[in-house]
This record gives C-alpha cells, sequence and structure tokens, in this order.
C-alpha cells in the first residue's frame, strides 16, 4: 500500500531531521515503541506495541535510516513481526526548509501480511494514515522541545489529543 | 477463532466496573453486547486480559422520555430500539438506523453503548448520534461527565473515553415541531457495515424551509463526521430538489475518503453524495 | 400403475434430524480422550523455512507433541494428484511443509494438546524462522517466466495441452468476422457451510485405524489415505458423518486427513482437528482461477464456424486431486450447445504461490459455458442480431442427437430449442424487450441476459475416469421386511436417502418409511466411488435401480415356489405376488386373498402361503431367510449388488434468462426477473431438483456479483473471512421462477441425467449477459467478474 503525504513542521529544517535521526527521538515518535537498541550503524532492534482501540499486537522490529543526506533526506525502513501479522515498509523523507519551518513530504510503501492483513484490510488504509499523523505529530514536538523528553505515559495522551486536534481542524 | 485465555468479572454496580477499570488500566476491557470484541479477541487480535462484562448491571437498559429528552441506557440493544414504538413516534431515526445494524442475531446481542465506545469507522450508530448532536454521558474515576457527540468521535476506533471510563447512557434532544428523519446505508455485500451510511434529521420551519439540519456519514473516514457543509446549505432554504442536490455534494468536503478492497475513494465519496441527497430527500418526504 | 413416489415432492427423510439438530457431523463424534491438533501455517506466500523454535510451545501443560515436516517427510507419502495428463509436471507435496512454504496458509507444524485451547495457544508461542522469497502470483506472468517455485522444474508451467478436432485456423480465416475477447475466472472459495474435520482413532491391538472425515470420497479417501500412511486397505475404516455441503472442495484427499490418521497410530488416543473459517479459506481448494482468451469466428447470418481458447490456468502451487485435470474439462464444453465445426483449446496450467485449485460445483464446466455464451453475445452485439436468435441459428436439432461435438464428446440427448420457447415464453421475452426500449428511452438501464447451456456430467465411463466411473449399490431387505439400501454414492446434502428411498419403495412396493438408505461408512458399504460430478442420481441410483431388479427377479422366482405356480402366471404389483386366475389374467388384474396388513408384534410370523393365492414381498424375505421352502438352486437370503458402469456421461441442458435494472447514479445492480428452465432428464424429487437448481444459481450470482479470492502482490490473502469474502445472502438472491422440460437419457435405465452443478453453470453468463446488455449503450461488450457496482459507475460516469 502507497503512503504518501505532507507535512509542515513548526521547527527549523535542522531541528526536524536531526530529529528524525536520532534514534532515541525516534523511539518516542514512532507510535508504540517500547524500545529501541542499536545493531549496527543506523540500525536497531525495537519492541513496538502497535494497534487501535482494542486492537492490539506486539511487534519485533527492525528499524533503519538509510540513503542519509542531511538535511534533506532519508529512508526509513522498517520491519516487524508478531502474532497478529508482520509489516515492512519504508518511507522517504524529503524536507524543504521554509523559512523557520519544514515541509517534510514523504512517500512510502508498507506491506502488510498475516492476520491483520486477512481480516482487517478495510481498516489497514485509517491505520496507517492514524499512525504517520501521530508520527509527525511527535516529530513536530520533539524538533521544538528544548526541555527534557517528557515521560511516555503522558506524552501518548498528549499525542492522541495533538493528532484529534489536527483531524479536526485540517 | 480460539482466543487468548483471560480473566472474567461480572460486576453489580457500574461504580464497581469503573474501579476494576482503574484498577487494572490496559489490562481491561469492557464487554457489552460482544459482537465486535469477540470476533477480535478470537482472532487474538485483541487479547484483554480481563474481561469486565456489565452485562449483569441493572438499569443500564432503558428508553425514556423525560421532558423534550430522549435517554437511552448504555446497555440498550439495537433490537430494543428498532422495536421501540415509542421512538418510532418521537424520533424514528434511532429505529430505522438500528434496523440497518448487521443483523438479527447481532442486533439482539448488540448494544448502542458498546457501539458508540467501539467507534468502527463504518458503524451505523456514530452518524445517527451525531445528526441527532447528542450527549454521552460516561462514568469515570473521578465521577461523571458529558460529552457532546461533536467531540466524541477522535480517530480511528478512537473515542474520549478515558482509560477507566464507561458510557452509561445517550441523551438526545426529542426533535420538535415539524421534522422529517432518515438513515440510508449501502452495504458492504459480505460484512454488511456501511460503505457509506448517511443519517440525516431536519427540523422544518411553518413554510417547509430547513430551519435545523443535522447530517451525520460513517463509513466514509477513518470515523463517522457531521456534514457541517451539507447542513449550512440547508438552512434557512427551501428544501427543494435542486438545494438538496447543491447541500449534498459538499457530503465530502475536506474528507480524507478511504479507499479498501470493495470500493475506491472517489467511488465512497460518490455515493456519500447521492446517499446524502437520497437520505434528505427521503427526511423531507417523511416530515 | 403411476408412481407412488418417483416423481413426487417426497419430503426428505433427512430434515428432521437435520433440523432438530440432532445429526452427528465430524465435531459432534465424541470419543474419550479425545486430543485436539492445531496447525501453524505459513503467513507467506513463498519462503525459506530456516528452523522452527517450538521450546516455548512445549511448556504448555497441556501439549502432547508437536510434528514438523521432518516427522513426516519419509514416513508419510504424498498428497496424491490423480490426474495423468502427458507431461505433466507433479511436485513432491508433503502433508507438512519441509524446507520451503509455498502458499499462505500451508501447514508447517501441527500441535497435538489435551484440548482445543491449549493447541492453539501452543500454536502461538511456535516461532518460525522464515526467509521471505519473490512470490509469484499472476497466472500470466508465471507463463512467462517470474520466480520459479519449484525448483526442479526449472519454469512454473505444470502442463501444456491442445485438443479440439477441426481446423481451426481455416474455420477462423474464412470467417466473416473473428471476435477476440479476454476473460477473466477469478477464483473462488467454495465455503461450505461446514469446514473441514477430522477424527482419527486407532486401535492398536486390533491393528485398526478409524478416519471419520467430512469428505465426499469415503471408499477413495481409504484406499488414498492407506498408501499415504502404510496400513493395510482393509485396516483402515473411513466414515463419513453428515457432511455440511462440500461443492467439490471435499473431493479430495488432504494433508490433514492423512497426518491426523497417522498421528492416531503414534498417540494411541484419538485426534481431531476441525478446521476454522479462515483455515478453510486458506488451506481448503480453490475454485476456478483461469484467465482467458477466445477466439470466435461467425457468418454474417450468424453461424458460428470455429472456437479457439487459449487460457492460463492458475494452479496453484501444489496439485490437489484433480487441480491440472479441471482446465481439461473446459476444453470438453467448449461446444456448448451448438454445432460448432471446429474448436481448439490450448492449456498452460501454471504453478503460482497460492493454494490449489480444484474441482468447485461445475469444475471447469462453468468456465467453458461462461466464454462459449458470452462469446455467442459477442457475436449477436457485432452482427446486430438477437441474442436468443443466433444461439437458436446455432443449435443442433433434437433429431441429430447422440450429437457428435468437434471436442471429442457425443451428447445423449436434448431439445434446446424447447427449453429456449419455454424460457421466453415465462418471462414473456418479446415484451421484455419492449420494456427496455421504453427504460431505454427513459435513461434507465436495464439489461437482459441469456444462457442456452449444456453441461456434462453423471460422470462417467471409467476409462475417462482416473479412479473409475461406476457406482455401487446393494440392496437386501430384512427377514422382517425392511429394505436396505447400501449406496457407495456419498450424498452431503442432495438427498438421495429420500430419493433413493422413492426409488426402492416404488419399485419393492413398500412403504417409503420401510427403506433405509446407508452410505458413507466404507466398513458397512461396498466399494463405491462417492458423489461430485452430479453423479449420485444418475449413476448410484442407477445401480440401485438394477440391483434392485436382479432382487426382484430372485424374489419372483421364490414367489412362483412358494405359490406353487409358473412364473407366467403370477402377477408383481404394489408389493404383492398374486397367483393370476383365468379371468384376473383376463382383466390384467391381481386378486389378492388376503388383505395386506401390518405383521403381528412377537415372533417372526410365517410367510402366508400354504395353498393361498398371493404373497407380499416380506413374505418372501422372510422365507428367503428361514430357508425351508426355497427353488432349487437358489442361494438363500435376499439381497444383490450391482455396479453400474455408465457407457457415456450425461449432458443436461437448458436456458435461463436475466433482467437487471443497473442504478445509473450508483451502479448498484438489481435483479428484475430471473427464469430458469432446466432440463435434467427424469426427475426422482421435484422437490431436490429445484433446491439444486436454486442453490446452483445462488453461487452463480456469488460468482457474478461478489465472490473473488484476492490474493496481494505478495500472495497475502486479503479475502481471509467472510467479512470480506462475500457470499450472497438471502436478501441479495432473486425471486427463481424455475421451470423444467424432460428429455430422458438414454444412457441409463433411469433416464436421470444430474442437475447438482447444472444451476451454476448456467446461470453466471445469463447474469453477466444481462448487465453487459444494461451497459451496452455505453459500448461495453464485455465485463469480468465480480461485476462490482464500482465498474459499472465508472463505465457510466466517464460517459456523462
Amino acid at each position: 500500500m502507497k503512503l504518501e503525504g505532507t507535512n509542515q513542521l513548526h521547527a527549523p529544517r535542522e531541528s526536524v531531521y536531526q530529529a528524525l535521526t536520532d534514534p532515541q527521538i525516534l523511539a518516542r515518535c514512532i507510535p508504540g515503541c517500547e524500545r529501541l537498541e542499536r545493531t549496527a550503524d543506523n540500525a536497531y532492534a525495537a519492541t513496538i506495541r502497535a494497534g487501535v482501540g482494542a486492537i492490539k499486537g506486539i511487534f519485533n522490529s527492525s528499524v533503519r535510516l538509510e540513503n542519509m543526506r542531511p538535511p534533506e533526506h532519508y529512508r526509513l525502513v522498517v520491519e516487524g513481526k508478531g502474532p497478529a501479522g508482520f509489516l515492512k515498509g519504508f518511507g522517504d523523507f524529503n524536507l524543504q526548509a521554509q523559512g523557520k519551518e519544514t515541509m517534510v513530504q514523504y512517500n512510502g510503501d508498507i506491506q502488510v501480511g498475516g492476520t491483520i492483513a486477512s481480516v482487517g484490510q478495510r481498516m489497514i488504509q485509517a491505520t496507517a494514515k492514524m499512525m504517520a499523523a501521530q508520527f509527525f505529530t511527535a516529530l513536530e514536538a520533539e524538533a521544538k522541545s528544548t526541555d527534557a523528553p517528557p515521560k511516555h505515559g503522558f506524552f501518548r495522551t498528549a499525542l492522541r489529543w495533538f493528532s484529534g486536534w489536527l483531524r479536526r481542524h485540517l | 477463532m480460539i482466543p487468548a485465555q483471560f480473566e472474567y468479572q461480572a460486576p453489580q454496580t457500574l461504580d464497581d466496573a469503573v474501579g476494576l477499570l482503574a484498577r487494572h488500566g490496559q489490562d481491561a476491557k469492557v464487554l457489552a453486547g460482544g459482537h465486535s470484541l469477540i470476533p477480535a479477541m478470537k482472532l487474538r487480535l485483541a487479547q484483554p486480559q480481563l474481561l469486565v462484562d456489565i452485562g449483569r448491571i441493572k438499569e443500564l437498559s432503558y428508553i425514556r422520555e423525560v421532558g423534550d429528552r430522549i435517554l437511552i441506557g448504555a446497555m440498550t440493544t439495537h433490537y430494543e430500539i428498532e422495536s421501540s414504538t415509542a421512538l418510532k413516534q418521537s424520533c424514528p431515526l434511532l429505529p430505522e438506523c438500528a434496523a440497518h445494524i448487521g443483523d438479527v442475531q447481532v442486533r439482539n446481542k448488540g448494544t448502542i453503548g458498546g457501539s458508540l465506545a467501539h467507534s468502527d469507522p463504518a458503524g451505523d450508530w456514530p452518524a445517527t448520534i451525531l445528526a441527532l448532536r447528542a450527549e454521552l454521558v460516561v462514568l469515570g474515576p473521578g465521577g461523571e461527565r458529558v460529552i457532546n457527540a461533536d467531540d466524541f468521535f477522535i480517530d480511528l476506533l478512537t473515542t474520549a473515553l478515558e482509560p477507566a471510563e464507561i458510557l452509561r447512557e445517550v441523551r438526545i434532544n426529542r426533535p420538535a415541531g415539524k421534522f422529517g428523519q432518515s438513515y440510508q446505508k449501502v452495504r458492504h455485500p459480505a460484512s454488511g457495515f456501511a460503505v457509506v451510511g448517511v443519517a440525516v434529521s431536519l427540523g422544518l420551519a411553518a413554510d417547509g424551509s430547513c430551519e435545523a439540519a443535522g447530517i451525520g456519514i460513517t463509513g466514509v473516514d477513518s470515523k463517522a463526521y457531521r456534514a457541517s457543509q451539507v447542513e449550512s446549505a440547508l438552512l434557512g432554504h427551501p428544501l427543494d430538489q435542486q438545494t438538496i442536490a447543491g447541500a449534498a455534494s459538499h457530503a465530502c468536503e475536506g474528507i480524507d475518503a478511504n479507499s479498501d478492497l470493495y470500493a475506491s475513494a472517489d467511488y465512497r465519496k460518490h455515493l456519500a453524495r447521492v446517499y446524502t441527497g437520497r437520505a434528505i430527500q427521503a427526511a423531507v418526504s417523511k416530515s | 400403475m403411476a408412481n407412488k413416489y418417483v416423481g413426487k415432492r417426497v419430503k426428505r427423510t433427512e430434515d428432521p434430524r437435520l433440523i432438530r439438530g440432532l445429526a452427528h457431523y465430524v465435531d459432534d463424534i465424541r470419543l474419550l480422550d479425545t486430543l485436539h491438533v492445531a496447525f501453524v501455517r505459513s503467513v507467506y506466500a513463498h519462503a525459506r523455512i530456516n528452523s522452527i523454535d517450538f521450546s516455548e510451545a512445549l511448556k504448555n501443560s497441556g501439549v502432547v507433541a508437536i510434528y514438523t515436516g521432518k516427522d513426516v517427510q519419509q514416513t508419510i507419502g504424498p498428497v496424491p494428484c490423480a490426474s495423468a495428463l502427458p507431461g505433466l509436471k507433479v511436485p513432491d507435496y508433503r502433508v507438512l511443509a519441509t524446507d520451503k512454504a509455498l502458499f499462505v496458509g500451508h501447514p508447517i507444524a501441527a500441535v497435538v494438546a489435551s484440548d482445543r485451547y491449549s493447541a492453539q495457544d501452543a500454536v502461538n508461542l511456535i516461532s518460525v524462522d522464515y526467509e521471505e522469497l519473490p512470490a509469484i502470483i499472476d497466472v500470466e506472468q508465471a507463463a512467462k517466466g517470474g520466480p520459479v517455485i519449484h525448483q526442479n522444474f526449472g519454469d512454473n508451467i505444470a502442463y501444456k495441452l491442445t485438443s479440439g478436432e477441426g481446423d481451426i485456423d481455416a474455420a477462423l480465416a474464412s470467417a466473416d468476422r473473428v471476435i477476440k475477447q479476454r476473460m477473466v475466472h477469478q477464483r473462488l472459495a467454495p465455503i461450505a457451510m461446514e469446514p473441514r474435520g477430522v477424527l482419527a482413532r486407532y486401535f492398536p491391538g486390533e491393528g485398526e485405524l478409524t478416519v471419520w472425515s467430512s469428505t465426499q470420497i469415503p471408499h477413495l479417501l481409504r484406499t488414498q489415505l492407506a498408501l499415504m500412511i502404510g496400513i493395510p486397505e482393509n485396516k483402515l475404516r473411513v466414515i463419513t458423518p453428515e457432511v455440511g455441503g462440500g461443492f467439490g472442495s471435499k473431493l479430495n484427499v488432504y494433508a490433514e486427513e492423512a497426518l491426523l490418521g497417522w498421528i492416531a497410530m503414534q498417540l494411541g488416543k484419538p485426534v481431531k482437528w476441525i478446521e476454522g473459517r479462515r483455515e478453510n479459506i486458506q488451506g481448503t481448494i480453490h475454485g476456478r482461477g483461469q484467465v482467458g482468451y477466445i477466439e470466435v469466428g461467425c457468418k454474417n447470418d450468424g453461424t458460428v464456424t470455429g472456437l479457439r481458447y487459449t487460457v492460463f490456468a492458475d494452479l496453484g502451487a501444489y496439485h490437489q486431486l484433480l487441480t491440472p485435470a479441471i482446465p481439461t474439462l473446459t476444453g470438453l464444453m467448449l461446444s456448448g450447445a451448438y454445432k460448432i465445426p471446429a474448436i481448439q483449446i490450448n492449456v498452460t496450467g501454471c504453478f503460482t504461490n497460492k493454494m490449489a485449485t480444484d474441482a468447485y460445483r461445475g469444475a471447469g464446466r462453468p468456465e467453458a459455458t461462461y466464454v462459449v455464451e458470452r462469446a455467442m453475445d459477442l457475436v449477436a452485439r457485432e452482427l446486430g442480431l438477437d441474442a436468443t436468435e443466433v444461439r437458436r441459428k446455432n443449435f443442433p436439432a433434437a433429431a441429430e442427437f447422440p450429437f457428435h461435438t468437434a471436442t471429442g464428446l457425443d451428447y445423449d440427448s436434448g431439445d434446446y430449442e424447447a427449453a429456449l420457447k419455454k424460457a421466453k415464453e415465462i418471462i414473456d421475452y418479446e415484451e421484455l424487450r419492449q420494456e427496455q426500449k421504453r427504460a431505454r428511452a427513459e435513461g434507465r438501464l436495464l439489461g437482459i441476459g441469456v444462457s442456452t447451456y449444456v453441461e456434462i456430467c453423471a460422470v462417467g465411463p471409467s476409462k475417462a475416469m482416473p479412479a473409475g466411473g461406476w457406482e455401487s449399490a446393494t440392496v437386501r431387505i430384512e427377514p422382517t421386511g425392511k429394505v436396505t439400501v447400501l449406496t457407495g454414492a456419498s450424498p452431503h446434502g442432495q438427498g438421495q436417502e429420500t430419493s433413493f428411498a422413492q426409488i426402492a419403495a416404488d419399485e419393492l412396493g413398500v412403504d417409503l418409511n420401510d427403506v433405509t438408505v446407508i452410505h458413507g461408512d466404507t466398513g458397512i458399504v461396498q466399494y463405491g466411488i462417492g458423489t461430485f460430478g452430479s453423479r449420485a442420481t444418475a449413476v448410484g441410483g442407477t445401480a440401485v435401480l438394477i440391483a434392485i431388479q436382479k432382487l426382484k427377479e430372485k424374489a419372483n422366482k421364490i414367489a412362483c415356489h412358494l405359490l406353487q405356480a409358473d412364473a407366467a402366471n403370477v402377477m408383481f404389483e404394489s408389493g404383492r405376488f398374486s397367483l393370476q386366475t383365468a379371468k384376473a389374467a383376463a382383466a390384467g388384474v391381481s386378486e389378492p386373498v388376503h388383505p395386506v396388513g401390518e405383521a403381528p408384534a412377537g415372533a417372526l410370523p410365517e410367510p402366508q402361503t400354504n395353498g393361498k393365492s398371493s404373497v407380499t414381498i416380506q413374505d418372501v424375505a422372510l422365507a428367503a431367510h428361514l430357508a425351508k421352502e426355497l427353488p432349487p438352486d437358489t442361494e438363500p437370503g435376499l439381497s444383490a449388488t450391482y455396479f453400474f458402469e455408465p457407457k457415456n456421461f450425461t449432458f443436461p441442458f437448458g436456458t435461463h434468462i436475466v433482467a437487471v435494472e443497473v442504478d445509473r447514479e450508483t451502479g448498484e445492480v438489481k435483479f428484475l426477473r430471473y427464469v430458469a428452465v432446466d432440463d435434467c432428464g427424469k426427475v426422482i424429487n421435484p422437490m431436490l431438483v429445484d433446491g439444486q437448481v436454486q442453490g446452483g444459481i445462488v453461487q452463480s450470482i456469488g460468482q457474478a456479483l461478489y465472490e473473488e479470492v484476492v490474493y496481494d502482490e505478495q500472495g497475502q490473502l486479503l479475502t481471509g473471512s467472510l467479512m470480506d469474502y462475500a457470499l450472497p445472502k438471502a436478501s441479495q438472491v432473486p425471486w427463481m421462477e424455475l421451470d423444467r422440460t424432460e428429455t430422458p437419457t438414454p444412457v441409463n435405465p433411469l433416464g436421470v441425467k444430474g442437475v447438482g452443478e447444472a444451476g451454476t453453470i448456467g446461470a453466471t453468463p445469463a447474469i453477466v449477459g444481462a448487465l453487459v446488455d444494461a451497459l451496452s449503450p455505453y459500448g461495453v461488450k464485455h465485463l469480468d467478474m465480480p461485476v462490482k457496482p464500482e465498474t459499472l459507475w465508472r463505465i457510466i460516469n466517464s460517459q456523462n
């Protein structure tokens, strides 16, 4: 499934790029990411507890950063496997500076397999959109933030409110 | 089709239910009619460790008219609403919507509260609740609060319910004066879910022009939404074919429609526009 | 004398137990100490299996054993394919995957546990290390190349086959027009209401294995399982309990059947597996799956000169029992109901990373009928002729039967014009076309579709069948006069317990309730072939009939002996052998002396013979067993067995006419009328025939409008549940106006052709044809299935 979009983030391009490629920040942006450990250069093992509503699954995942051309481009590759199914995806991110703001254009492909693909295909697109929105909301907050990163639980709630706000007002 | 192991509790009061949810957090899940949750559990896509069955709690299932309000308990089944002679008089959109849900077996068990809390992007109740500008009464550890329908549906399968909150009642203002309502649905041929579902509730002025309009649309986006541009295009205008057609054309303004194996986003939006027009027309003819 | 039962709408003897929930399906059979089996199935369409870690699963206290491909590769034989096409490549198909998984749903490991819940929990604790490989999904791509699934074959082509008679190139060259069209027959899932299930029990002392399976072929299954598991065939008993639908999907030998039998022998405890619906869609055979190109040549007057069909058959990753054979059945029926002098089919059977296709209601013939009927519509459209006229023009006349086709068949009997005429009358075709004109003037999209089909069934002459095409019957009359019919057919919803009882009751002059029909147990019933290909009544019923005739011959001999009369003076009627007095003989009636009544309860009654002038068949049965007074050279007992070998297939036919309306705004489809006139030869029970036609039509509606097994490009099964795989519901099905013509077949003495698949074969092209007709104002000539509202909307919308 193709996934593409453009997000305008209220943060300068260098901060956004830095946030995008910093594993600790990425771990806070990828929805449901509970653990991110370096396994090699620009490669990480992660545990992602992804889901919507009551539907939740754990995915043992790997995250890789490729084709890095700071501060304008890179590719994020994620693969996850779990009892609910598996997913494989990549996203190419292109960042364009617009004064103190950044336009992030992404396009990517996600393959979903296993149970979620065979019984949930009607919701896959909406789920992907929602997670992309959560990702960018978190990313923007991270890129703007100069304070110590907030705790997980609070952040998740803020995320939900944020993305809901975005959805209703965009 | 066998769920993972789980614990089961059937509290006798709503406070006890809320207490269980507060204590167990993410590990607990409310069981109402079960016809969304249990299939997910059988597929092991949902694996709550504790099911809190609120089906034994007395006084969660009722349909009352108090003054100019209709109060429906969260555990009222779709069938009870579908077959309510009182509602067929006072707010026929409710029984009409209920009649479109699933099939007979689902309607016998499924509840309006469960359906709203689950917020399936193609569920029928959310569209109707939005069209009626209902209020949702919710009980949590901090007490009770009232949420407007407009603020209730946040995203895919996500509502404004906080972790330990349970929806207890739906409140609707009884339509007054001259009014017309209709629910129209394009059923997915396999699941019966709404490819597109449109709920319309219109208030008409003495001269037949539109005095109030509530249009809720489901199946198109990640959640049901109120088609406010359609409503504005009707308000104050005579409800003739031209007005209706013009208004219905706004049904998907600003909406990023869902695309799936059965229908593309473009076709969905087209169906939404057509059926919004048909639902408004039907509402007018029933007024 | 008129039949009391045959030809009447007799209520089914099966139904009371079914309706009251008293029937026994596989899952209803409860044996003490049964262990439960659950499967780990591949989540990838094509992957190397590097390792399987079940250490976590073994910690579950309910787990008794876990088996993987390594455990069974050498000990259980491969899943069999009975098709022997020249040059056919047959992959080695083991009951559990070994080094590679080749389709989503491919069984990789079997967990045996004390209860169903532990088994499923353990499955979720098993970790398979897959190395994903590129999958080949599109059948035309598979024909050209793509990742090779079976390395030892070098490519993905399982076979190529060309057949047909006549000079097709000349026929097309000499035609006034040649019309070409690509047609897709999408993959379908049979979706029997009862998914598959197996229960196996082994008695080590006796060395006896019993396997209960929801199957259509108990005896054939027994033979194959004996070979696969390595147990003597006469130590294996296969029992088919009540089966909740098959539609061809249970005409097969599955990995799970052999594996459960083998596991039962290993563990000495009964083991049971009941398929879930998702497993059913993944791991039970699919139907259809053809992408084809037709070329049809015709003269300007509508005469068809030749038809060529080049087809790519999507076989799946492995062959199940008849997988490669199905497209060849398509080739056989490409002549349809027409005199087409030159016909050719070119089949390329391809491997893909999906579940195997195999026989599904119609098995290759719906594809043929669809292609031919769509071709006739294209010819009609091209020449501006009426759809029914073009067809009629190409019919063979009734007098031309048996009619030899350019596909090498001899159609037994038929009167295609009569069926067409009747259907047109019922639907008032001329008026319907007028109504269409009026509707079109108003801008409404009304369409009329026609299908004049022929199909081949009552399979069949053994020379043409992989494992025998005969059918067996034993009929006996017990000492107390009850009639027992043992049939090798294996009904799974068709109602032969009733229809065979009707035949027996009429032939023997007994009460219907005194006849019991037994089937589906290899320990009780003599070897039989089973139920598929619409053969149970035509072939199995004939075996019953002839066995009864043999029985009656013997009964007659005994009766004559009891009455001390010559055969010429004894007449059998309504269950009684009566001495003919001269007066009675002249009048042609029998003269009973005793009133026909019930035997007294208690001791067996003495047969009423001494000095009397008639005996009942029950008297004869008792006498045969007591054996005190038997004619010389007569064996005691009253039982006859017959194995009936049919000399030909039979060819039911009919006409379906459908009227639909398409909503201009949304493309949604509404049925206005559905008329079906079907000819299945003589009819034993009209209610059963109606049911078969209705069911077949519903499955056609499913194929035309709703159903499709969808694999994405990676081979993920997207229609994995009934939330997405759209079976037609009652509310989506039109009222069906059914009628019949009756053209008996000379192939069997019953005159029965068979009707189980006819509805599914005849209906689909009529429905699609109606939709094409509805959109013909937009220049539409063909639509691929399933025809969805969005497709229609896009066509309508693109031209507004």
